[in-house]
């Protein structure tokens, strides 16, 4: 079934993962959002959205991706929106769901067929100002195939930070997907800085391989 | 002593409505992450009565120090504040300098 799946299916499926899933998908009222990241020696993406609410943004996106199960390579742009249904504003604490969905046009590999597809998702995450979770799912359907990328994250500050200083976080990475794009379960250790509106973040799989992502809002 | 410091704290309260105020005072809930706040800033700032901003995630703390004679509405206040993602659950206004304010974050844990 696998061998079957297009490339920019696939592509679109794996897109949505290790950006978002790290992050808030909505940063604030007009507030732009830019993403790019480096994922195992498999993937490489940009992303960029607006927030005209703090409830609601919209963006694109480019992905290149070099299949683990497969070596075929793929290349996406797709459009996407994302809704903040519900927030918690705590006093020491802030949980949030979000909801998205998109859709996307990809040339696959082989014979450069071009194919459209759609994604839907969901995230919620807690977060005080020392340890933070997040659970995220990804529903990804086309006409050839259908996936679901499950990713938990766990993290840890060892500090506390304020706004102007340097922010440290631990962060450890499970993930599974169905539908055949990656064998079992990939697990993964992060450190995560940021301060200000920068955010930079590098780590490696349990093979080694490197993962990194740098965002920017402004 | 406890009676000065109660007049004292209530000589500070008694500014707290006054038009000329120069700092702005908010506590507000789930402000817990420092990449997060940063729309506060922007948010507050295009406020043209807004001078300077100061945003204290210990203290839960937003601070807007606002240009003479100039003053913003509580409901401005709050939208800012929610527009940015939070939620504001006290506003008080003082005539403490938002140096003075910032001053306090070294000695208080």
């Amino acid at each position: 079934m696998f061998k079957n799946c297009r490339r920019w299916a696939c592509a679109l499926a794996l897109a949505a993962l290790p950006l978002a899933a790290n992050a808030k998908p909505i940063a604030y009222a007009h507030g732009t959002t830019a993403m790019a990241e480096y994922g195992a020696g498999t993937m490489t993406e940009v992303q960029v959205s607006y927030a005209p609410s703090y409830r609601y943004s919209f963006g694109g996106g480019h992905l290149a991706l070099d299949g683990e199960l497969d070596d075929r390579s793929r290349d996406i742009t797709y459009l996407r929106a994302n809704f903040l249904p519900k927030r918690w504003n705590l006093p020491a604490a802030q949980a949030n769901v979000f909801v998205w969905g998109g859709i996307g046009r990809a040339s696959a590999g082989d014979d450069g067929s071009d194919l459209t597809a759609w994604n839907a998702g969901g995230q919620v995450d807690y977060e005080t100002r020392r340890v933070y979770a997040s659970l995220r799912t990804d529903w990804h359907e086309s006409s050839a195939f259908s996936h679901r990328i499950d990713t938990l994250q766990v993290g840890f500050a060892p500090y506390l930070h304020e706004t102007d200083e340097l922010a440290v976080w631990f962060v450890l990475q499970a993930r599974e997907t169905t539908g055949g794009l990656t064998d079992g379960t990939e697990v993964a250790a992060l450190l995560r800085l940021f301060k200000r509106s920068a955010w930079v973040e590098a780590g490696v799989t349990q093979d080694g391989k490197l993962q990194a992502m740098v965002m920017f809002i402004f | 002593m406890k009676t000065l410091k109660s007049l004292l704290l209530l000589a500070a309260l008694g500014t707290a409505a006054g038009a000329n105020a120069a700092t702005i005072e908010m506590t507000v809930n789930g402000l817990v992450c420092g990449f997060c706040a940063q729309g506060i800033e922007k948010t507050l700032r295009k406020n043209p009565a807004t001078d300077d901003v100061y945003v204290n995630l210990e203290r839960r703390l937003v601070a807007v120090a606002t240009k003479p004679d100039a003053d913003i509405p509580d409901e401005r206040l709050r939208e800012a504040l929610k527009d940015s993602g939070y939620d504001v659950t006290a506003i008080a206004r003082t005539e403490r300098p938002l140096a003075a304010i910032r001053g306090e974050r070294a000695a208080k844990p």
